[in-house]
């Protein structure tokens, strides 16, 4: 009987949070076992916070197992899953796995968390003998396929968020930010975005200062940061590598001369500023100044649209690769029934042997 | 059959290609040009060890060369600088694996051999009894290491000059998220300086040595001698800046250029000029 690859599975546009942290709690050999039991010599879990998916062999057109681990995984999970799942067969399931693996199927597009992720899935597969011919070249293939569109797309670069665009630059600047001292000035939501996404960085340390000693102190502890009354802004901008200005001062509270003196103390140290208040905090001279980068809210929404233009083509870039692969999957898959298996081409993986 | 210019040539043309793959991939962002880019550099490294290697075996044909590096012409000293900013490239590269600096290192290698073999005679001449000496396997050795260490210090300035203006004109290309960091680039051009600071000063003593065994003097103000002098001094200004000023940056990569542009004029310039060390244009 031909078997096919079919996918059961939940990801966080499909299922609410709690329907996926339910089935994330499952012990994957629990899993393992139970498939087993259905008679799948072949099938694979991959479980993050993101998604929940099995991948199995199962004969063409029968969707008795499937049904069969719908209804168990109900059981086990204490809930409905079905309304939240979506199935693949055949190559659209191929096609799944392998936009799972370049991260197109992610919610930050082109993550590479991912990756390792659908590894760890397959090794787990290997341990509990779960896997054979068909899933180790599936996987072999899908891993490859993530690193290729990786590789030779953009999908992963071009950031789409004022605070993510902001952390990049930082990047650009100071490489990584580990040993990075950060500094905000003032206080609103674009302000304490980029600031989270600093501290997802792991920055050294941020500073908070407020006109009003209060919200700094409260803005302070929701960072677990330290706060700094207005009047140490001079020396909290001469210790500052990245300055997140966002008052609502209509003058601007950062001048030319300020900015100078820190420079200056700095020792040809780059100054990151980001001006994300309207109106301006920053004089617009500073940015003159050598070793002093400001960017204006323009300048960053302008990165912004310019990478989301971009993203577009990368993406079906992407697509069109993940396409071309898994077609080139199945004329493989359909090789191995007529006993001339083909091989792949402009693959980095050993073939599974040589074509005829 | 010369084989020396034969695996010279095939060096050559590995370095073009490099360099041709730096190139393409620092305007498209596939990795796989990079690794293309690293192969092609360690095949001619290894076509240019074994010129280098026949360049010394014809070399030593002569008994009164024997066992003097060939570096007393043109050819063989372009040769053996190329040799050694590739050589210095690749343990950069391997190190920090910045495919990107490729683009601004290789051409110099490119265009060294190149010259070599366009501009230089690689016929092998004997050494003139002034140079059958051990110090012509120290003196010269150590300076033109520490001139391809140099060579690649400025690639890296180089970089660092495109990046900042990248983030300073508020419009980033692509190219400022594939170019290492400025503070990166600027760290890796002061560790390249300070490390090559030291073995040219110690090249520039060793030639007092030398000379004071040769001619009975430490230093005579030769040109060359005169302009080592001044390239040490200003790489000692750039290190000065660096270490007691804390200058960095834009500033402090533009001295390491003038360092770089004395470099290439102590190498070539002053031997139209200088009368002790004119052997690499037929004088001396």
């Amino acid at each position: 009987m031909e078997r096919s690859l079919a996918v059961l599975g939940l990801n966080h546009k499909s299922a609410p949070l709690e329907v996926r942290e339910r089935l994330a709690l499952l012990s994957a050999s629990e899993l393992a076992k139970r498939i087993k039991a259905e008679g799948t010599t072949e099938a694979a879990v991959l479980s993050t916070c993101n998604r929940f998916e099995v991948y199995f062999l199962t004969p063409e057109g029968d969707s008795r197992q499937d049904d069969r681990i719908t209804a168990w995984l109900e059981q086990v999970s204490g809930g409905p899953i079905s309304q939240h799942a979506y199935r693949y067969n055949g190559e659209a399931a191929v096609k799944h796995l392998f936009e799972v693996a370049s991260g197109l199927d992610s919610l930050v597009v082109g993550e590479t968390e991912i990756l390792g992720q659908v590894k760890e899935a397959y090794e787990a597969a290997h341990a509990a003998g779960m896997t054979g011919k068909y899933f180790n070249v599936l996987f072999q293939r899908a891993l490859y396929v993530g690193k290729k569109v990786r590789s030779e797309t953009g999908v992963a670069i071009g950031q789409t968020s004022v605070a993510s665009v902001s952390v990049q630059l930082a990047q650009t600047i100071f490489g990584g930010l580990q040993g990075a001292t950060a500094l905000v000035v003032g206080a609103g939501s674009m302000a304490e975005t980029t600031a989270r996404h600093l501290i997802s960085q792991k920055i050294m340390r941020l500073t908070v200062v407020n006109r009003t000693w209060g919200k700094a102190r409260a803005l302070a502890a929701q960072f677990l940061a330290e706060a700094a009354p207005w009047e140490e802004l001079p020396s909290a901008l001469e210790r500052a590598d990245i300055v997140i200005a966002s008052t609502s001062s209509d003058r601007p509270v950062l001048t030319t001369d300020m900015i100078r003196q820190a420079a200056k103390a700095r020792q040809g140290r780059s100054l990151f500023i980001l001006d994300i208040a309207m109106p301006r905090n920053v004089e617009e001279s500073a940015h003159g100044i050598d070793h002093v980068y400001v960017y204006r809210l323009e300048d960053l929404e302008s990165v912004v649209a310019d990478n989301m233009k971009k993203r577009g083509v990368e993406l079906s870039r992407a697509r069109e690769i993940v396409t071309d692969k898994s077609r080139e999957f199945s004329l493989w898959e359909k090789s191995l029934g007529s006993g001339q298996e083909a091989s792949f081409k402009h693959s980095n993986v050993p073939t599974p042997t040589k074509a005829a | 059959m010369n084989y020396e210019v034969l695996f010279l040539k095939g060096a050559w043309a590995f370095y073009s290609l490099a360099t041709a793959a730096a190139f393409v991939y620092l305007y498209n962002k596939d990795e796989k040009w990079s690794r293309w880019m690293f192969r092609l550099v360690a095949a001619g490294l290894a076509l240019h060890l074994a010129s280098f290697g026949f360049g010394m075996h014809y070399f030593w044909k002569i008994p009164d060369n024997r066992y003097y590096f060939p570096i007393n012409s043109f050819f063989g000293a372009l040769s053996f600088l190329s040799l050694a900013t590739v050589a210095v490239f690749f343990v950069i590269e391997s190190r920090h694996q910045l495919g990107i600096l490729g683009a601004f290192v290789l051409p110099w290698a490119a265009i060294g051999t190149g010259s070599a073999l366009i501009f230089a005679n690689p016929a092998v001449e004997g050494l003139v009894p002034a140079l059958q000496n051990y110090w012509i396997n120290i003196h010269p050795v150590i300076l033109m290491t520490s001139y391809a260490a140099f060579g690649n210090a400025f690639g890296v300035g180089v970089a660092l000059l495109i990046q900042e203006h990248q983030i300073k004109s508020r419009k980033p290309s692509e190219l400022c998220y594939r170019l290492p960091s400025i503070e990166e680039l600027d760290n890796l051009n002061y560790r390249i300086i300070v490390w090559a600071f030291p073995v040219l000063t110690v090249g520039i003593i060793m030639g007092g040595i030398w000379a004071y065994s040769a001619w009975g003097r430490f230093w005579g103000w030769d040109p060359k001698e005169t302009w080592a002098l001044i390239t040490a001094l200003v790489y000692a200004g750039y290190l000065h800046m660096r270490f007691v000023k804390g200058l960095r940056g834009k500033k402090a990569v533009y001295v390491s250029m003038v360092g770089f542009a004395c470099v290439l004029f102590t190498f070539l310039g002053v031997n139209f000029l200088s009368p002790l060390h004119g052997y690499l244009s037929g004088g001396g």
